[in-house]
Formats: C-alpha cells, structure tokens, sequence
C-alpha cells in the first residue's frame, strides 16, 4: 500500500490521511493523471506530493522526478516550505528547489548543471527551460507534472501556454502523469480535459468535500438609503466595520479594486489613527518588498487587519486569520466562497465572510451569493482556444531547444484542449510566421527567424535566441509603469494607461499615499508626497470593474422574485423594492422589464436585462445603433441594466423593442456600432508582444542598438492592416476584444434568452430605485466615438463655435 | 493652407509637406527600409510602406506642380534598412520624377556608413528665404525655418468624450516643425509652449487646432 512508507510522517504530526488523501496516492501509484478538487489548506498539497514520494522512497530516483508549477511565482517560496516539510522525515536525500524569474543566479547555476527531486516553477520558466538543448536529457527521469492553483490558470493564455509545455513533456515522456488541484469550479471535468488534452485515458478527479461549512452573513446599515445608486454608501459603513475589527484579531477586509482598497485603507486609518502599525494594504501592484513585509506580518500575527484586493485570494499556507470581510459584491460565486476560505482554514472549521454593501442593491447580491453558495452553484471557467500568438511563441520556443519536424509537432499541438480544432491555413500560416514572417512573403524580404533544414524546424541565430528568451515571460503582463521617488525608493506598478492620463503636478492616490506627479519618462513615473494642503482632483487609481457572474445575476434574480428562505439583507432593502414595485416592477430574468420616462429635455428608455454590466454596455450600443441614435444618445449601464438618453426617439412600443434586441446580423451591427477596430488595436498590444513582434526591454535600460527598432503598437497594427491584411494576429485581437471587452458570446446567450422572455413595458412618472443609479451614472459616461478621425474632429470644432455663438 | 511666416509664405499640404513660395517641396522623416531593418532584427513587420511612400510623395509633386523636393532629413531609418532593393526603389523613383532631389541629412541618415552616390546631401539649405534643417534644436533664431525630426502629434479633446491624436505641423516662433512623412513612423505629442500653433489634416484640408482643443 503506497500509504505505507508515508506512516513515519503522518505519526509525527499526529495526523491521520483523509480519504481524498489516499485516493489520490492510490490513483498516482495506479499510473494516472487527473484533477483534485479541494478547498484551500495543506490537505491538498499532500494528496498530490506524497505519491511521488512514496513511489521514491522504493524506487530511489536519479535527477527530477517531479516538477510543481505554480501560477504567482510569489507563491513559489510558501510552495518550497511546504513540500520540504515530509521529506525532511521522509526522505532527507531528495531535493526540492525553485526555479522562477525571482531564482537567484548561484541557484540558477546550480540548477543548470543538475536538477533536483523536485523543481517547482511557473509556466514561463518552463517555457524558457524548453529552449535549452539538454533540457529533455536533464529531465529524463521525469514522473510527474503538479499544476497548482490550475483554476487560475486555466482560461487564460499562461494555461494555454501550459497546456502546450505538457504536451511537449508528454511527446517525450510518454508515461507521464499529470495531476492538476482546482479550487471549485462549475465545470470542473471541462478543467480536468483541458490540463490534460486528448492523450490521458483513465483519468480521474478526485474531490476532497470536507463538508467545509461556510457562513455568508451582511453587514446591515443602521438606515437605508432610498436610492441605491452605486457607491451611494460607499465607505459610510466604515465605523461599522471598526467595530467589527475591534471583535477579531486578525482580518482579512477584501475589496474589488485597487482604488477601493486605497480608499478603505485611509478611511480606517482616518477613524483609528492609533492602528497605523497593525493595519497594512496589499494589492498586486505594490512593491514586492512592501507584499512580502505584509505577508509576513500575517503569519507572525503582527497585523489586525490587511486591505487588499484578489492579490491575496491565493496563498499556500498564508496563517488563517480569524474573519474575513468583503466589500462591495464579490460579483462572483466562487470568488467569495475563495476569500471565505481564509478563515477557518482548518479542517472542520467553519469558514466565515462578512460582506459590506457599498449600495443597497448589493444587499440582495450577497442574499443570492449566500442561496448559490450552498446551492454550489458555482462560475464555470471557459478555457481559451487557439490564441495563435501564444502558438507562434511556442513553436519558436520548441525551434530553439530542438528541431522539430512540422508534422510530428503538429500532431503534438493537436493535443492539447486548446489547438484540437487548428485548421490547415491556421497551422500553415503559423509555420509560416516564424520562418518567413507571413503569407505575403513579398512583404518580408528580410525576416527569417525559423530555417527549414533537412525537413526540420530550427533557429540558429545567437541574438535571435536571446531575445525569444526574453519575450517568453511576457504573456499577460500589462505594460507596467514602476511608481518611485526621486530617491529611488519604489512604491509599485501601475497600467501605463493610468499614469499617461496624469501630468506633471497632477495628485494621485498610490500605497496609500497622496502623491504629486513629478515627472513619467522611460516607463518611469517620478513622484514626491503631496502637499498637506494640495488642492485639485486626485486620480485614484483603479482596476477593471468586474461584471455580475452569469450564476450570480440568476441567484439575484430569484431574490428578486421573492424566493430563498428569509434574511436580513432582503428585509433591510425590502423598503426600495416596495417602491419599485409600486412605481414599476421589480425586474427578474423570466420578463424584460422596460421603464420610459421623461425627464425636463430628455427622455429615457431603462432596459434591465439583468446580464452583467459588459453585456449591458454591448446591447445599450447596439441598440442606439440600430435605432440609428448614434448622435445625441447617453448610454449608461451597471449590472442590472442599460439606459438610453435622448431628445426624442424613444417612445417604443414593445414590438419595436424586441426587433432591435434581436441576435440577428449580431456579429456586423456589434462590430459597426463599438468602435472595434479601436478596441482591437489597444488589444493589439499584447498579442504582437507575445507573437514577438515588440521587443522586450527592462524598464529604464533601454539598449542603445534597440532605439531604432522602436514602434508602438498601434503602428504595428495599421502596418499589418494595410500590407498583410490576411494576418491571423489581426483576427486574434479582434476575437480577443470581442471577448474580453464585450464578452460577446455571453451577449449572444442574452439576446438569445431575451427573445424567450415576456417584455413589460412601463411609463413612469418619476426614476425608479433601480432607474436612478442608471440616470446617475451619465454624467460620468464616456462613449467611444463614432465615425472616422476627420468628421469626429469636424464636430469638435462645430460645438466649440457653437458654444462660443451662444 | 497659406501660412504667412516671417514675410515668407508657405503652404501647408494635407500630405504632411510644405511648400515653399519657388515652389520647392518640403517633406521629413520618411524612415525609408525602417520595416526592412525590424525584419532584419527578427521581427515580422510586413515591408510595404518605403514604395506607397515614395508614390504618395509623387502625387503630391505632380499636384502641387513641384519644381524641386527637399527631404528634411531622416530619408533613410538605419544601416540595416539601407537593402540594395530599397536603394533601387529610391534610384528608379528618382529618376522618374524628373525633380532635382536634395536631402538635408537627419540624424538617422549620419548613422549610415555610405550615402548613395547619386543623392545630393547637405546639413542644411535655403530655399525662397526659408532655411532648411532637420533638427529644430539647429535652428537659427533670426530666419523663418522649416525643420522635421520630433514627429509632432497633437493631443484634440474636446474634454467630454472624443478624443484624437492627430499628426501636426507645429509653428513655435520662427520654426515650422514638419509631421513625419512616413507611414510606418511614430509620434510624439507634443510638450505644448506658450504661443505654439498647431495645424492638423484629418481629411482633406489643413485646419488650424484651436487652443481649447488642445490637450
């Protein structure tokens, strides 16, 4: 029995294996690769590492058994902790090491020459070790691969990045096993398939139901607010939550987005000045230095309470804390279930989130998160298919560490989840891309990174080398802009987009502080701490705003209805839904609930599909479109809905509205009506880099030779557009937009589903509860304009003279 | 656009040229071969643009009824762009247009170990009293001058919702800064000083930016 040699271990530590445990080393030692679902906690760590181990201790390996690749190479050092703690009773011989972008050179150099038992490191390093010519030889003894965190991966390009590195294992090392651990998920097979592509018959998912018990409680305000509209109450609950920090000793008071998480972390420290050292913040963008400071005051106990955004949702053994709070809805299923996790993390003890609204809507989504919760109606997560910019790397990737024959790999791609369905023009123009730059061979006279030689694929060139090796730990990272003062001391990253936007004197909100622009050049931004007395708008800088899961709009929706058993959020807010009931109607996701009204010069069509804000924003421009509103409309939208605003035009009847929110001609009217091919050249950016068509440089230490080889991205596109139109880059960043910015797949389900449902239409006299945040909202919308540079710039000039006649 | 300019005259072209009162053409920055050079370095950038360049500056000519052409600078992006195939093209387009060709070497063109033999390089010339050089920063303060090389762009919003980002000729006191010609070349927006003029040319016709508009 493998559970055997693992005895001495469990004895120590006065533990005994949970059957999840045994079921893994069994399915391990049987020679299968498969998926274990657990919640967070060092169960799961064990179940997976301890049958390579077991399998170790009889067969005493040579060289790398076992690679363990973890997404956040932050996690990487927690990782090494945790897995060197059984074999330091098990097996002292055996090794384990970490190889990511933080490695040192001395133990870079040492791993070059050998490899441990165990290596851990993400998916990039895996990447760049795929460049090395002895690569397959040093891992000739590989057993295993341990995908960790895999829900996080999967669905973005670092998975299908992974996907392909296995593949590439697996084509040399046929007898491997594969074992993923997912936190929970709505299509947890789906996960299992994709990290294990076509070639694992007998596969197994393991799942570890702990029965963890999970409590979903509210913060109710003392006295609710009429009108819900977003950020109404904002940080007005923060005295509520003192007290609720003041219970616990440590707190985990988890926010949406960055600028929350600055706007919280002053407001408290504004309310307890006397806790300025047992409160900290912590957001992906801070200073590594400054994240690890925090985490450590975590686990020594230091900290009352940590602010922070999803940078601390992962975590290997991050010492549980004793409450957790989320402000604002956590928009998502199983990211809440995720952020309670941090409490209670124990076996057998029961996890605990409070939420904090922020508006009185968000009442009923944490009723409906809790109803979904234990439902375990949990957020599937779709993985990605053939982004060719990820494929084109990778082939390169392969051509450096060794030949390949096209054939041979391209049977080897197509079996991966992601590249199963790779057309012959995708593949051909793939080839083609990383030998002779593209089907326009005329156009390339000069380019040639991969050579055909005696029927295989290779690259050659020194410099070339060096620089694909650069460009691999690019995919997915924004451009960063690194945040310092004058005296070199660095406060963190920002989106480059952020700071452009600032100029020098401009106050901004960053680590916590108040700070003055100084200076941005060279992707760095200069600052200095602002005066006390600094007046002007303060840009506070914030992350994307999430849209409402799919599974999460449906529980609301039910709350709406009126289903679920009794809670306190539904009768705190059941006050606001009285009114609109009586005004208007409650909207639900069985009817189309439509409000007209007018106001002194407009009038205002509020449509609720109740969908997720970027599906609203989609239809809200297709609609103006196809009511041919496009000049003079507002479109603004939130989660529930989208509202229109104009002179005239938008009295319909109901027939009128169904026709213009049907799914037909979908793709063109919604490419014609967003402004597209805007949205798809800033997306473009990122897809040339991981394509290699941008060169990589640190920031600050640009190379001299590399000035001139300089352009951004946009020119690269409109390059592309004009001499290689049959590009696939091109396509791929227009899918890419559509998906990401529009989720345009989930906006053809809508239109789908709402061509089912009833339509009610209602005058009203007066904004609705759910109306008014919608009517707010314009005068902080921003369209994107239509029609071409010329005629936008013609209309500016229109209005100025207009504005200066009047 | 008929520019008055320290008693001199220039017209502004749509096209991103200027021309001058004897009916010289002033263009800058065409970065010939600069796609040549990134391909060179490995990056797949589709060559295309040096000949549409070259074709798009010859209607201009012919439209303007040119007598001679002037390239302020930075014709040529860099060594490894300088192909024998972009030295043909430029050596047959030449010879084509019948104009005498005159450059005003930029800084990307002194990178360059060798010159074609058949094209007449200067630091800097006059033409119809305008003095001609690549570098605003050469610029004598006491003539009217036409100079390229920063690339000028104009940031336009009108504070609400548009926003646009246009190429520009820049008029800051004596020196008329000329956008760059080329196609597959960037800009800069320009760091604005009191009294800067802008003029852009979104369609078909050069409009002078309001101040208001400007970012």
């Amino acid at each position: 029995m493998p559970a055997n040699p693992l005895q001495p271990f469990f004895k120590q530590r006065g533990w005994r294996p949970f059957p999840f445990q045994k079921e893994t080393w069994k399915a391990y030692a049987g020679g299968k690769s498969g998926l274990l679902h657990a919640p967070t906690g060092q169960g799961k760590t064990l179940a997976v590492w301890l049958g390579p181990v077991a399998e170790a201790l009889k067969e005493r390996p040579d060289g790398c058994s076992v690679v363990w690749l973890t997404p956040l190479r932050a996690l990487a050092q927690d990782t090494l902790r945790s897995l060197r703690e059984p074999l330091e009773v098990l097996a002292p011989q055996l090794q384990v090491e970490a190889r990511t972008g933080d490695t040192t050179s001395a133990v870079r150099a040492r791993l070059r020459k050998r490899l441990p038992f165990g290596l851990v490191t993400t998916p990039e390093s895996l990447s760049l070790m795929l460049t090395h010519d002895d690569t397959r030889e040093k891992l000739a003894g590989l057993r295993a691969v341990i995908v960790d965190e895999w829900h996080e991966l999967l669905g973005t390009k670092r998975g299908v990045q992974t996907e392909l590195c296995l593949a590439r294992l697996r084509a040399w090392f046929p007898e491997l096993r594969v074992w993923g651990l997912s936190a929970t998920l709505g299509n947890l097979d789906e996960a299992r398939d994709v990290l294990l592509g076509s070639a694992a018959p007998g596969a197994v998912t393991v799942s570890a139901d702990l029965k963890k018990e999970i409590r979903i409680d509210t913060l109710i305000p003392k006295e609710i607010d009429r009108f819900p509209w977003s950020g109404h109450l904002g940080t007005r609950l923060a005295p509520q939550v003192v007290r609720e920090l003041e219970k616990a000793n440590s707190t985990l008071l988890f926010t949406n987005t960055r600028s929350q998480t600055e706007l919280w972390f002053q407001e408290l420290l504004s309310l307890r000045p006397d806790w300025q050292e047992v409160i900290a913040m912590h957001h992906g963008s801070l200073d590594r230095a400054e994240r690890e400071k925090v985490e450590q005051g975590l686990r020594e106990g230091r900290l009352r309470c940590v602010v922070c955004t999803s940078s601390l949702d992962l975590g290997v053994d991050f010492s549980p804390v004793d409450q957790v709070l989320q402000v604002g809805s956590p928009k998502g299923i199983a990211r809440l279930l995720q952020r309670a996790g941090r409490s209670g993390h124990q076996p057998g003890k029961v996890s605990r989130v409070l939420g904090v609204p922020t508006h009185a809507m968000e009442l009923v989504e944490f009723a409906a998160a809790r109803d979904a919760a234990l439902a375990r109606h949990i957020e599937a997560r779709r993985p990605l298919l053939k982004p060719l910019d990820v494929l084109v790397q990778h082939l390169v990737t392969c051509a450096i560490g060794e030949p390949f024959q096209p054939d041979a790999m391209r049977q080897e791609i197509q079996l991966t989840h992601a590249y199963r369905d790779l057309t012959d023009t995708e593949w051909e123009w793939s080839l083609g891309f990383i030998s002779s730059g593209g089907r326009a061979l005329a156009a390339y006279p000069r380019y040639q990174k991969a050579r055909l030689e005696n029927g295989r694929f290779t690259v050659d060139d020194k410099r070339l080398i060096q620089q694909h090796r650069m460009s691999i730990g690019t995919i997915s990272a924004d451009a960063h802009v690194s945040v310092r003062f004058a005296s070199g001391q660095t406060l963190g990253t920002v989106e480059e987009g952020f700071i452009s936007r600032l100029k020098p004197g401009n106050l901004l909100i960053f680590a916590g502080r108040k700070l003055e622009l100084v200076r941005f050049h060279q992707r760095i931004a200069t600052v200095r701490p602002a005066k006390r007395d600094a007046k002007g708008n303060v840009a506070i800088w914030g992350g994307a705003k999430m849209p409402l899961s799919t599974e999460l709009a449906h529980a609301t929706a039910a709350r709406l209805r009126g289903e679920g058993p009794p809670s306190a959020e539904m009768k705190a807010v059941a006050p606001i839904l009285e009114i609109q009931r009586r005004w208007s109607a409650v909207p639900d996701d069985r009817i189309l609930l439509v409000e007209h009204t007018r106001s002194r010069n407009d009038e205002h069509l509020f449509v609720y599909p109740l969908a997720g804000r970027l599906v609203h924003e989609g239809l809200g421009a297709l609609m103006a479109y196809r009511l041919r509103l496009n000049q003079g409309v507002a479109i603004t939208q939130n989660d529930y809905g989208f509202c229109l605003t104009a002179r005239r035009g938008l009295h319909l009847s109901e027939q009128i509205i169904r026709l213009n929110l049907s799914p037909d001609n979908l793709l063109e009217d919604v490419i014609a009506c967003m402004n597209t091919a805007e949205l798809a050249r800033r997306q473009f950016h990122q897809v040339a880099r991981v394509a290699g068509l941008i060169l990589q440089q640190l920031p600050g230490r640009q190379q001299r030779g590399q000035r001139e080889l300089q352009a951004s991205s946009r020119l690269l596109f409109e390059v592309l557009e004009r001499y290689d139109p049959d590009n696939l880059l091109l396509l791929q960043s227009q899918r890419e937009i559509l998906e990401k910015q529009l989720e345009y797949s989930r906006l053809r389900e809508s239109l789908l589903d709402l061509q089912q449902r009833p339509i009610r239409l209602i005058e009203t006299d007066h904004l609705t509860p759910m109306a008014f945040p919608l009517w707010a909202e314009q005068f902080f919308a921003t369209m994107p304009g239509g029609g071409d540079a010329a005629s936008q710039f013609e209309q500016m000039l229109q209005e100025l003279q207009t504005a200066a006649a009047s | 656009m008929i520019l008055e300019h320290f008693n001199q005259t220039l017209e502004l072209i749509p096209g991103k040229a200027v021309l001058l009162a004897d009916r010289t053409l002033v263009v800058g920055d065409l970065h010939l071969g600069k796609a040549t050079a990134f391909q060179a370095k490995g990056l797949a950038i589709p060559e295309g643009d040096s000949s549409a360049d070259l074709n798009r500056l010859g209607t201009i000519c012919e439209q303007v009824r040119a007598s001679r052409i002037v390239i302020n600078g930075d014709l040529f992006h860099s060594p490894a762009g300088l192909s024998t195939e972009i030295e043909r093209l430029l050596e047959t387009w030449i010879s084509t247009i019948g104009l005498p060709v005159e450059l005003v070497l930029g800084n990307h063109d002194q990178k360059l170990a060798r010159l074609p033999s058949w094209l007449t390089a200067v630091t800097s010339v006059e033409h119809a009293g305008v003095h001609l050089v690549h570098d605003p920063a050469d610029a004598p303060d006491d003539v009217p001058v036409v100079a390229a090389h920063w690339h000028p762009v104009a940031k336009i919003a009108d504070g609400k919702r548009t926003s646009l980002r246009l190429p520009c000729f820049l008029l800051r006191r004596n020196v008329l800064v000329l956008p760059s010609f080329g196609s597959f070349t960037g800009g800069a927006i320009v760091d604005r000083e009191e009294g800067d003029r802008m003029f852009v040319a979104p369609g078909d016709r050069v409009i002078e930016v309001p101040v208001k508009l400007l970012r």
